[in-house]
């Protein structure tokens, strides 16, 4: 069955690679009575095109959503036509290129080349991200000289360093224009390599959709293997299978470890085979490292809490979406911005643009998966035995349980700051998810939704441990030990914050946005009272009105928190 | 087969769902990707329009260094840039300090040489006004290579035809990723996640055992399996009709609605019936799930390459183009499903017969 399916996945694929996706065929019609036009675009498939004569086409002017005629072309007043219009500027320079790059003497014919020179400027984050545009026109008699020292750079050589026939050769390979999803596609058999020189038409704007290969490229592969990991583990739990290998000697980490080692090495496996296709260098693989952990650890989180296959396949797709757009969304602006590091993908995407990266980007990029696989596995460790493996609660409730488990009942209070402190790399990672989601909006919108959704976040984080308290040990709550849980949670969140941002965030945290996030750097103990305060609130709220008042306790704590942060960045504004 | 009995299967499963909440979940996840399409469509307009930043309307400092040119009044010309012709180093020593937007150098080659003109262009790193400029960059640069090509149009052997294209409107690429992409993709998600969902509500019967608890009650083997094809089948012109709602919230209008709902359904049944095939082979998830993986790649690669496939046609439904054909595609992806039904239907009555015996 299995050679069947591949000989059909191999015919299917061969099938694909001959014809093309035929996905947008016939999107724009094209009225024209010029022949030659219509030669033109008769290669494009996009493009469906309707020969009349003039008379036809005068009277019917919106019938198409482009006409071309007299040896013009006009789009129809839509959305449609204008994106007709800029597809057929593409193909027409495509042609124009077709024809130019056969000329005999090419530098008649592409009389201009470029080379860019990338220059790195010390001030990049913080000063796009304060809203402040770079280098707008001076003001009148001002000055656009350099206000530090100068460094000499010799004259740039006057002539191109390849012959006529290699430039032919890449301009033939690599069609002039922006049409990305071509260039997307044109990837997969083996991309044309621009070379250093540029023709104006090839001097593109970076494109945002060449790392979207490379998440289809190396990321899906992890995905199913994940899901494999998943089932087994799943599998085990519901067929009780595992009850065996449990009452052997061998504890949980070495059960997590053997059961993870066979999923881990073939993930490896197949991101060194596609390295090997593609090839690039075996440093890619460095980044992808961590990313496959933090699959795994969240594979085997998802294993142990999924009560059915059904439920396992909704967290799975649930997670597999939420961690796409978290790795692809940022690599879009790969050469863009540097918020784009957050994502371990951009690293891949800038090796295989050649641009590299350094051990610092390394750590910034990679630091939070390192740290939440930890949490994470340590969590399920914990938890990895007989008793929560094989209970039916419901998913919300075992993650409760999962976390009362992992704390000590004989101190509750380190335990809540250890709890706190733990959560503080997934924290991270939401927040950061947030501000990839928003940096783009309008800037009152975006600073706004982000305080908003960065105080509720935090709230649920520190209230995950009360409510664990509360529910795993009833009549713990008196109203001093509420106090003292809040007084630990506030500490333990601000301890791990402030560490996490010591070592790794200064980036962020320098900017406008960051400071939003990851509240005040400089004080103390006002984030402090803050954060107890929302934890007090969730306490006060659960004590008094039990377990249904929680959501209550919640929204009114990030009411709090969001206001605090507010007023806080009202003086910013 | 008496369609009550079907209703009863079909029911007992939706309430399932409803139970587990992954329903929830579900609706969720499909929140979570609007909101992505309209970070794209932020994103994506900032990135090709770039006054939507509202960065250009002051215009940039760009440096010039070497020899005079036109392309200096090129720069100019829209108001785009204002030049400022200074020594190389000390340009790209202001474009450090961000006092420029670039520094182009331009050598001595004459207009009509032999060799070609070789500019160097400096450009800030990782910064997406950068992206923005060289939008505006290229136009310049663009015109330039006109002059010095006419200047040099003797030297040409073929001329090709003349059609004057209005300035560039750059919507292309939104247009086409939404509608060329995104639309089908979303829409075939509901088909693709139900077809996984009736794998899980096949074998789950197997693995915990209650097939024979369903069996000792009137309903039969078939019903059954029509009762959680149905399930799993009304879920997807639902799933499908709420993205179309959604996304025409989000300002992006799809055309003819409902030939796209009998579209997405028809081929549905058809990812559902194949999943329900591989559940009633294997019984078991992991292997089921893993043949109907494999066997969907297959299945959509080959549709993708035959012109007119059912993602086409939604594409050009959805994006008003006109489908003259589309009816007729429909009987046969119909006439497909009627078939693929019967057998299994077939396989199904086989089934239960060999437990019968």
């Amino acid at each position: 069955m299995t050679a069947v399916l591949l000989v059909a996945l191999l015919l299917a694929s061969g099938l694909t690679a001959e014809s093309g996706i035929r996905l947008q065929d016939g999107i724009y019609t094209v009225g024209t009575d010029d022949p030659a036009a219509a030669a033109l675009l008769s290669g494009d498939p996009a493009f469906s095109v309707f020969l009349t004569d003039h008379a036809v086409l005068a009277q019917r002017p919106g019938a198409y959503d482009l006409v071309i005629s007299g040896g013009r072309a006009w789009a129809a007043r839509t959305e449609k036509g204008a994106a007709a219009l800029s597809a057929f500027a593409v193909a027409y320079r495509n042609y124009r290129a077709g024809i130019y790059t056969g000329e005999e003497d090419l530098f008649a014919a592409y009389p201009l080349w470029i080379e860019t020179v990338e220059v790195t400027s010390s001030l990049d984050f913080t000063a796009t991200e304060s809203g402040q545009i770079i280098a707008p026109k001076p003001q009148e008699g001002s000055d656009v000289r350099p206000s530090g020292p100068v460094e000499d750079l010799p004259t740039p050589s006057s002539t191109l360093a390849v012959s006529a026939e290699e430039l032919r050769h890449d301009l033939a390979a690599a069609p002039a224009g922006n049409d990305g999803i071509a260039r997307y596609l044109g990837m997969f058999s083996g991309g044309p390599d621009l070379g250093e020189f540029k023709t104006p038409s090839q001097l593109s704007p970076p494109l945002p959709f060449d790392s979207l290969i490379y998440i289809f490229v190396f990321i899906f592969p992890l995905y199913f293997t994940s899901q494999f990991a998943m089932m087994s583990i799943a599998n085990e739990r519901i067929e009780r299978r595992g009850e065996i290998l449990l009452s052997t000697p061998a504890g949980p980490l070495t059960i997590i470890a053997g059961k993870m080692l066979p999923y881990f090495l073939l993930m490896i496996a197949v991101c060194s085979a596609i390295v090997l296709i593609t090839g690039g260098s075996f440093v890619v693989i460095l980044p992808l490292v961590p990313v496959i952990l933090f699959f795994l650890a969240a594979a085997l989180l998802i294993g142990m809490t999924a009560r059915s296959f059904r439920e396992l396949s909704f967290l799975s797709i649930f997670f597999s979406t939420v961690m796409t757009s978290y790795l692809f969304f940022p690599s879009i602006f790969a050469n863009v911005h540097v918020i784009s590091l957050i994502s371990p993908l951009t690293l891949v995407v800038l090796h295989f643009q050649g641009t590299g990266f350094t051990a610092a980007d390394y750590l910034y990029a990679t630091a939070l998966f390192w740290l939440s696989t930890a949490v994470v596995l340590w969590l399920c460790a914990r938890n990895f035995t007989e008793e929560q493996l094989f209970s039916q609660e419901r998913l919300t409730s075992r993650l409760r349980s999962f976390i009362f488990a992992a704390m000590a009942r004989d101190h509750p209070f380190a335990s809540l700051v250890a709890v706190n402190l733990l959560a503080i790399p997934l924290i991270f990672m939401v927040q950061l998810m947030y501000l990839v989601l928003l940096f783009n909006l309008p800037l009152p919108w975006s600073l706004l939704a982000l305080i908003l959704l960065a105080a509720f976040t935090e709230e649920v984080a520190k209230s995950i441990g009360i409510l664990a308290l509360f529910r795993g040990i009833p009549g713990f709550f008196t109203w001093r030990t509420v106090l003292l849980a809040a007084v630990a949670t506030g500490f333990g969140f601000l301890l791990g914050e402030k560490l996490l941002l010591f070592v790794m965030m200064a980036q962020v945290t320098g900017s406008l946005f960051g400071s939003v996030l990851f509240s005040g750097v400089g004080l103390l103990w006002m984030p402090f009272l803050l954060h107890t305060a929302g934890a007090l609130i969730v306490g006060a709220v659960l004590k008094i009105g039990g377990r249904r008042a929680y959501l209550p306790g919640l929204l009114l704590a990030t009411a709090v928190h969001a206001s605090y942060n507010l007023i806080l960045i009202g003086g910013a504004l | 087969m008496k369609p009550r009995h079907v209703w009863t299967i079909a029911k007992k499963e939706l309430r399932g769902i409803g139970n587990e909440r992954t329903i929830v979940l579900a609706i969720l996840l499909q929140v979570f990707i609007a909101m992505f399409s309209s970070f794209l469509v932020v994103g994506l307009t900032s990135l090709y329009d770039p006054s939507s930043l509202g960065g250009m309307s002051g215009g940039y400092a760009v440096g010039y260094a070497g020899t005079d040119s036109p392309l200096a009044d090129l720069l100019e010309e829209k108001g785009d840039f204002e030049v400022y012709h200074m020594d190389l180093s000390e340009a790209v020593a202001a474009l450090q300090e961000r006092r420029l937007a670039a520094v182009v150098y331009v050598p001595d080659t004459p207009p009509d040489g032999i060799d070609p003109v070789k500019i160097t262009l400096y450009t800030l790193k990782n910064d997406i006004s950068a992206s923005v400029t060289g939008v505006k960059i290229r136009e310049a640069m663009e015109a330039y290579e006109v002059m010095l090509r006419e200047a040099r149009d003797d030297r040409l052997a073929a001329e090709p035809v003349d059609i004057a294209v209005p300035a560039d409107a750059g919507g292309q690429s939104f247009f086409i990723f939404v509608y060329g992409l995104l639309v089908p993709l979303l829409l075939f998600m509901p088909a693709i996640i139900s077809a996984s969902l009736i794998i899980d509500f096949i074998t789950e019967e197997y693995s915990t055992k209650t097939l024979d608890t369903l069996l000792s009650t009137p309903l039969t083997f078939t019903e059954i399996l029509w009762g959680k094809v149905l399930a799993a089948w009304v879920l997807v012109p639902l799933q499908a009709g709420a993205w179309i709602v959604l996304l025409a919230a989000n300002g992006i209008a799809i055309h003819n609605a409902p030939a796209i709902l009998l579209h997405v359904s028809a081929a549905s049944l058809v990812l559902i019936l194949i999943g329900a095939i591989a559940a009633l082979h294997y019984r078991e998830r992991t292997s089921a799930q893993f043949v109907y993986s494999t066997a969907l790649v297959a299945v959509l690669l080959a549709v993708l390459a035959i012109p007119g496939n059912p993602a086409n046609l939604i594409v050009l439904l959805a994006a008003g183009s006109p489908a003259p054909l589309h009816g007729s595609a429909l009987v046969g992806v119909l006439a497909g499903t009627a078939f693929l039904a019967i057998i299994t239907d077939r396989y199904a009555r086989r089934l239960a017969a060999r437990a019968a015996q």
